[in-house]
């Protein structure tokens, strides 16, 4: 992309795309270092996983900060100003994730004494890697404004919400096993809850990232069931 | 540059076009200024032409209503179809055309008389009006351009005694007054203060709904503010013609993107 | 601040220092220059200036007598003179501006009225004695107003033209997108904004006419008595000015300061109001 005429406004863009990639950086961390705290139930890495939530809200509002600066002194245009939305919609969207991962790492704390049944853990694991798989490839398709990988992310997304109702069927089992199991199993709904919601927010930045790129909105309902033919048009 | 695959975001066959211009050429002495144009006006919309200094935008807005006839060794090639007549032919009524087409300029141009009269002149020359009535229509004029109630008290005060914005608004008023179809603006904020300049896009704003309205500005925002459409010329050709939502946004055109977010070299 | 550049610096002051004196000094010979002919003219005229000057006619010599009918002869023949010179004057100008603004014709005119303003008023006089005195048979008011009239045209005409390319080029479009036709614009719009341009003109060229003598003593002539017989050689302030100047009679001789005064006092009056009416006016 060529330089803006204004070299300063050229600075500006370059920060908000930096703080973004600290973000993601952050949030992907905390994703998994949340699930494997809750795989080991380390409570020490989880709540390391709560203090790094702080940076993430701090790069968030700084984002938000610098983006309104910018409207306010550039009025930005075109591709310029899809790109500030665009931070400010993808940092809103990592400080959601942050959140959730921070979520799941205050449960693994209150859980962490009574840990048992790890193999109601399993299907968490799986979620935990998709999510953050998704998160991974919709931040380089953010990186590299590339619209094919962020058709792909947002398409997949179907295959975190189908394994979230199969996790949801085994605690259920679970629980009606041995009642004992509820109060843990609960958490643990929770917690894939809480995964299911980031491979929404990635789903987001994917639409955020095509919007960027191309101008366009993606269609508003999603293809079901890993079915993308709909996109390829 | 194909022109087919520029204009098919803006250009809408559904639309009635008050103005259609048709692969205009417009020459300085021998020197080529606009190249081939070719883009609609639609009816009671507002069209805004961007561009750099000399791209021809200015240029364009004078071939609507001929004033470049006024000099010499200038001339154009091409057709300008308002309402379907095209306005290039030689046996063109320059009077008519200029009392159904009006323009309003960069530098505010009061005529060196009254407040009044300087309503009441344009008005004259294509009707016989009782005083009564033509009182009516100054008075309606000049809240059509919202300046009755900054002068209603000093009408026959000079027309040069007004603020720059006033005396803007005065013109538009001048112009509103012999009720003509379309309106011609020539960068009309240029010389004016930004509060001036919200009361003049606030006026287009109004104006829009019973005229065809074509600006010429160098603010980008501006242009995106008032219209509903705009052009983005380049070097005297047509770069991109579309929805204005459309340019600022996501322009089609490499070219529009650089210019609008301020990379030109 | 180095040494060296402290030397160029004040060698570039006094430079400055002696151009400046050197301006001074010729703008003072000027002026002075100026000063004496106005003081001797006030001095020498004013000892002779009474009411018989204006109400008495130029007497014979040794009688007392007044400059009434040369003073009248004056007015009578400027007065024709701007008349008949102005009209054609503006339409000329007019047609230079507005019309033909960027036709050959008008280089062609505005070439050949350069000449003519610059021509010498002899060169005039001896032309219009060619054409309305030696063949009429005598000398007239009539030839002498025309004469005058021909001195008039190039100044109004340069004038004119110069006024009405002043006015702002968008005043005349914004007339134009109104659809006004091109003769209202010239009238409401050009001829308004230049209009006090326009009286400049005329009064400038009135300046310049009544203090003109060779074309006057070739078609007026003179007249000792009064007379308002455009038909008839009639009198004039510099004509008579230059009949009793170069007389050996006192009365004569300070009659002549007398008009001359009045000449002058009149130009100066005409010029500054001419400049009063061309001051920028900044106030509106």
């Amino acid at each position: 992309m060529s330089d803006h005429i204004v070299r300063a406004y050229d600075n500006e863009l370059e920060l908000l795309g930096r703080k973004i990639a600290e973000m993601g950086g952050i949030a992907e961390q905390m994703i998994a270092d949340a699930m494997d705290a809750l795989g080991s139930m380390n409570v020490e890495l989880a709540k390391k996983v709560v203090a790094s939530d702080v940076r993430l809200d701090t790069l968030q509002r700084e984002i938000e900060e610098a983006a309104i600066l910018t409207i306010a002194r550039r009025q930005p245009m075109a591709v310029d100003l899809r790109n500030i939305v665009a931070a400010i919609r993808i940092s809103s969207d990592l400080e959601r994730v942050g959140d959730l991962a921070k979520n799941i790492a205050k449960r693994t704390i209150k859980i962490g004494s009574e840990s048992r049944l790890p193999r109601a853990i399993v299907g968490l694991n799986h979620m935990g890697k998709l999510a953050s798989a998704q998160m991974k490839d919709v931040l380089d398709a953010y990186a590299q404004r590339d619209v094919e990988r962020a058709q792909e992310v947002w398409a997949r997304d179907a295959e975190i919400d189908a394994l979230e109702d199969s996790v949801f069927r085994d605690l259920l089992t679970f629980m009606m096993e041995d009642p004992r199991n509820i109060s843990f199993c609960t958490h643990l709904l929770f917690c894939s809850k809480n995964l299911e919601r980031m491979g929404d927010h990635a789903t987001n930045i994917a639409e955020t990232v095509y919007y960027l790129v191309t101008g366009n909105n993606l269609p508003m309902d999603r293809p079901k069931g890993g079915d993308w033919t709909g996109l390829r048009t | 540059m194909n022109v087919q695959v520029n204009m098919t975001s803006g250009v809408d066959a559904q639309m009635a076009q008050k103005i259609s211009i048709k692969d205009l050429k417009f020459f300085y002495g021998d020197s080529l200024a606009l190249k081939s144009i070719s883009l609609p006006l639609y009816d009671k919309k507002v069209t805004a032409f961007i561009g750099p200094s000399g791209c021809g935008k200015s240029t364009l807005l004078r071939v609507l209503n001929r004033m470049y006839d006024l000099y010499p060794r200038q001339h154009a090639e091409g057709e300008v179809l308002l309402d379907g007549e095209n306005i290039l032919a030689a046996d063109q009524d320059l009077n008519l055309l200029r009392a159904r087409v009006g323009m309003v300029f960069q530098k505010p141009t009061p005529f060196p008389m009254s407040i009044y009269d300087n309503i009441a002149f344009g008005i004259g020359l294509y009707e016989k009006l009782a005083k009564s009535e033509l009182d009516g229509r100054v008075e309606q004029a000049l809240r059509g351009a919202a300046l009755w109630n900054e002068v209603k008290d000093k009408l026959d005060a000079s027309g040069l005694s007004l603020s720059g914005g006033q005396q803007q608004r005065l013109c538009i008023a001048r112009t509103v007054a012999i009720q003509p179809e379309v309106i011609l603006f020539d960068e009309p904020c240029s010389a004016l203060d930004p509060i001036s300049t919200a009361k003049i896009e606030e006026l287009i704003d109004e104006l829009k709904s019973n005229y065809t309205i074509a600006i010429v500005t160098h603010n980008m925002q501006q242009a995106a503010r008032v219209s509903e459409y705009t052009a983005f010329m380049y070097l005297g050709e047509l770069v991109e013609f579309a929805e204005t939502s459309h340019i600022f946004t996501s322009p089609s055109q490499q070219k529009t993107q650089d210019y609008i977010t301020g990379r030109f070299g | 601040m180095s040494e060296f550049s402290m030397s160029l610096y004040n060698a570039r002051r006094r430079k400055n220092l002696f151009a400046k004196a050197a301006c001074v000094a010729a703008t003072g010979i000027g002026l002075a220059f100026l000063a004496l002919i106005l003081g001797v003219l006030l001095w020498k005229g004013l000892s002779g200036l009474n009411l018989a000057v204006f109400t008495e006619m130029t007497p014979p010599p040794g009688a007392k007598g007044g400059l009434l009918n040369a003073i009248m002869g004056s007015v009578i023949m400027t007065v024709l003179g701007v008349i008949v010179g102005t009209p054609l004057g503006l339409m000329a100008g007019t047609y230079m501006a507005e019309y033909g603004r960027y036709t050959k014709l008008t280089l062609v005119v505005r070439f050949i009225n350069d000449i003519l303003l610059s021509a010498p008023s002899i060169v005039i006089g001896l032309f219009v004695y060619e054409v309305l005195v030696s063949t009429v048979g005598h000398f007239s008011a009539w030839a002498g107003a025309v004469s005058l009239a021909v001195l008039v045209v190039p100044v109004v005409v340069r004038t004119t033209e110069d006024m009405l390319l002043l006015v702002p080029g968008g005043l005349r479009e914004a007339a134009v997108a109104l659809g006004m036709p091109r003769s209202l614009i010239i009238r409401k719009i050009s001829y308004r904004a230049a209009k006090a341009g326009l009286i400049t003109g005329v009064l400038l060229a009135v300046a310049r006419v009544s203090g003109e003598t060779a074309p006057l003593l070739f078609t007026a002539l003179n007249n000792q008595f009064w007379s308002t017989n455009l038909n008839a050689p009639m009198s004039s302030l510099p004509a008579v000015i230059f009949q009793f100047a170069l007389s050996p009679y006192k009365d004569w001789q300070q009659l002549a300061w007398t008009g001359a005064l009045i000449i002058t006092v009149t130009v100066l009056m005409l010029s500054i109001i001419a400049r009063v009416l061309s001051a920028p006016r900044a106030q509106k």
